[in-house]
């Protein structure tokens, strides 16, 4: 069986390639944009022998990229989306990339669309949690955000792309696995998620508070993305993908300033962000845009609201933790310290 | 009731249009339209536009728009404009206009035909500093203008920069001049109203100075000199020049005006009447006191929420569209439009011979 992992090159999507040739899949196309950064899955190749890695260039903006991409295979791991740039780039990296490969799969000679798995890499960020109020449990049957145009460009086309696939699911039957990754770390990712707080000018606005961070370390979203792709009860399912020992924001902040540097910081309560947030979109609207509203009432609500979580569904279908979060931690500030060293 | 807009290309310099739109009040935006149906869809679903399409006619025809802003990708630009004005509308198009020169004629010339207004998007010199740099022109503070310098910064690891940079196949990839076609007619459309010659020597130089391209092929430094009868013009576009600056010099028979479009500042370079020691001294007092003075008028500005990033555009559509509502000459002369459209296809022929042969 062929497999296509889609942003092969990406953070996650080395990790995926690897987990999946530790999983014993051994016929893996790997479509990536950047030619540079086919080197990394060559080098974890070669330590399976027995295993076929074909890299693909492409971009799934081209349709014909994307018929090429999905040639002959029966399971697509799509993790391929945008990431920064304009709410345009995003929507067209993330929607209309994922609707050119989704109209690539009928007509393709012996491997129909409705024989077809395909495991979608969504986000946390699809669940609409801005009213469900402090403390409030996030599991997969939260409702999916229902005011997208109140929400940030990423989410809005994290959640469109995600409504897309079961759009057309419904309409081609194929199988489709959906996970929903919370915070996503490891080395060579960010140091900080939104969740934490946010950096503007010289000061860390320390947000997070004591709310639950979701983070789910890199190789072990992997492993949940190939244990969920590959389960035979899995289709037509979604899962939320974190870790299972999760600190708060305020002890990966502290963990941060301990093991990587100092870090001039400002912890705002909920209640002040929240009374910020209100005279900032207070502002933002008489001043007709005048200056950015990063914060809203809303966007306040959904990420330092405060949210319990919960893996149950995905360990259900057999994930287990790889990597320990102290662990992971420690590597992941390993490599942040070192990337910070003077060259 | 305003006004009715629509906007056809809803990439990101959509948002922007929607945005001054909205500041309007005698427009609204009834419609967006995209050929890619999930464009038009975000478009419409982020700025709560009632309606949205992916087919042109369908549009035109279902909401009647009075005005159509013209933002896909210039290739399009000339059958858009067509479409739209057989409509009934009046356009107003981002730049660049067109791809060839050719085609900014047609466009001109078929709303010219047809009664219509149309106007592009050339926002920078709508803002305060430049308005202002008119009225001292007009006023005869510049005198006769002897030379101008028009400087246009761009960050390749911008937004836009990297947008193009990592897809191959970017429209701006596509067209003929390249990087430099997407974003030369802001350096030029500062100079046309001090130049006024229709053929004026342009001589154009460009290279790569992108130590990330291996390929060499991404040019993206540009000089151009251009000496018309009674005035001369430098022209810089620069990738790697820090801080990024946009800005505009020019040097008249009186005295000579410098207009800073990233701080939004016009300070005078005034002839000294003091003599000896004295002239050397007095200067800088003088230009700190016209920045002073463009400091505290900005802070103004800022009070009044007039001190967008696009506040330009927003006075360029408030224009255009009264314009259209008095049937009065738009804000931007087909001439200026013309001659900028002439000058880019000068340089491009000389920067890739290869294409325009």
């Amino acid at each position: 069986m062929k497999v296509l992992v889609t942003g092969a090159g990406g953070f996650l999507g080395v990790h995926v390639v690897e987990r999946l040739l530790a999983h014993g899949y051994t016929d893996i196309r790997c479509l990536l944009r950047e030619r540079s950064k086919g080197d990394r899955l060559l080098e974890i190749a070669a330590t399976y022998p027995g295993a076929r890695v074909e890299l693909c260039f492409g971009n799934l903006r081209s349709k014909a990229d994307c018929a090429r991409a999905t040639a002959e295979v029966s399971l697509i791991f799509h993790l391929a989306a945008g990431l920064k740039g304009s709410a345009a780039e995003l929507f067209a990296d993330s929607v209309v990339a994922s609707r050119n490969l989704l109209e690539s799969l009928p007509g393709r000679d012996g491997f129909p669309a409705a024989q077809t798995r395909i495991v979608l890499v969504s986000s946390f960020g699809v669940y609409g949690v801005a009213n469900l109020g402090r403390g409030a449990h996030v599991d997969e049957q939260t409702p999916l955000e229902p005011h997208p145009e109140l929400r940030d460009p990423y989410s809005q086309s994290k959640l469109r792309q995600e409504q897309l696939f079961w759009d057309f699911q419904r309409a081609m039957g194929f199988e489709l696995v959906v996970l929903r990754p919370g915070v996503i770390y490891g080395p060579g990712g960010g140091a900080f998620s939104n969740r934490v707080g946010l950096q503007i000018g010289p000061v860390f606005f320390h947000l997070g508070g004591s709310n639950l961070l979701p983070l789910a370390y890199v190789a072990n979203c992997a492993e949940a993305i190939v244990v969920a792709g590959g389960h035979h009860d899995s289709a037509g399912q979604a899962y939320n993908v974190h870790d299972d020992d999760l600190p708060t924001a305020a002890q990966y902040l502290r963990a941060y300033k301990r093991r990587v540097k100092r870090l001039r910081t400002l912890r705002l309560p909920y209640f002040m962000t929240r009374s910020l947030a209100g005279l900032l979109e207070g502002y933002h609207r008489r001043s007709q845009g005048q200056l950015p509203a990063i914060i809203t009432r809303y966007k306040a609500a959904t990420s330092w609201g405060g949210n319990a979580f919960s893996n149950a569904k995905l360990r259900s279908i057999g994930w287990r933790q790889l990597v320990p979060t102290g662990d992971a931690m420690e590597q992941t500030f390993a490599a942040l310290r070192e990337q910070d060293q003077p060259r | 009731m305003g006004l009715k807009i629509a906007i056809v290309g809803c990439g990101k310099i959509a948002d922007a249009h929607v945005e001054e739109i909205a500041k309007i009040s005698t427009a609204r935006l009834v419609a967006v339209c995209d050929l890619e149906p999930i464009m038009a869809e975000q478009l419409a679903m982020r700025y709560q536009v009632p309606h949205w399409y992916s087919d042109v006619q369908a549009m035109l025809d279902a909401e009647k728009p009075d005005v159509v802003h013209i933002t896909t990708p210039p290739q399009s630009h000339l059958a858009l404009t067509r479409q739209a004005v057989a409509a009934g509308c009046h356009v107003f198009i981002e730049k660049p206009v067109a791809l060839r020169h050719c085609d900014v004629e047609a466009i001109i010339q078929t709303a010219v035909d047809s009664g219509k207004k149309l106007s592009v998007n050339y926002w920078p010199n709508f803002e305060a500093p430049a308005l202002e740099l008119r009225r001292l022109y007009q006023a005869g503070v510049l005198g006769r203008p002897v030379h101008v310098e028009s400087f246009y910064g761009y960050n390749l690891a911008g937004e836009y920069g990297t947008a193009f940079r990592r897809d191959p196949d970017h429209w701006v990839h596509r067209l003929p001049g390249k990087l430099f076609q997407n974003v030369l007619d802001h350096a030029l459309n500062k100079i046309t109203p001090f130049l006024l010659d229709e053929h004026p020597v342009i001589q154009a130089v460009a290279y790569s100075a992108d130590s990330a391209d291996s390929s060499g092929k991404l040019l993206d430094e540009l000089r151009v000199t251009i000496c018309g009868a009674e005035a001369s013009a430098f022209v810089t576009f620069s990738s790697h020049a820090r801080p990024i600056e946009h800005s505009l010099r020019v040097y008249g028979t009186r005295n000579t005006a410098r207009v800073d479009f990233t701080a939004r500042t016009l300070v005078l370079d005034r002839q000294q009447g003091f003599p000896s020691a004295l002239g050397r001294l007095f200067p800088p007092f003088l230009t700190a006191k016209d920045y002073l003075r463009q400091g505290f008028r900005n802070v103004s500005l800022f009070s009044h929420a007039r001190f967008h990033f696009f506040d330009g555009m927003r006075t360029l559509l408030n224009e255009f569209y009264r314009s259209i509502e008095s049937d009065s000459p738009p804000p931007i002369d087909y001439g200026e439009i013309l001659r900028v459209s002439s000058m880019m296809e000068r340089i491009f022929e000389q920067v890739y011979p290869e294409v325009f042969a």
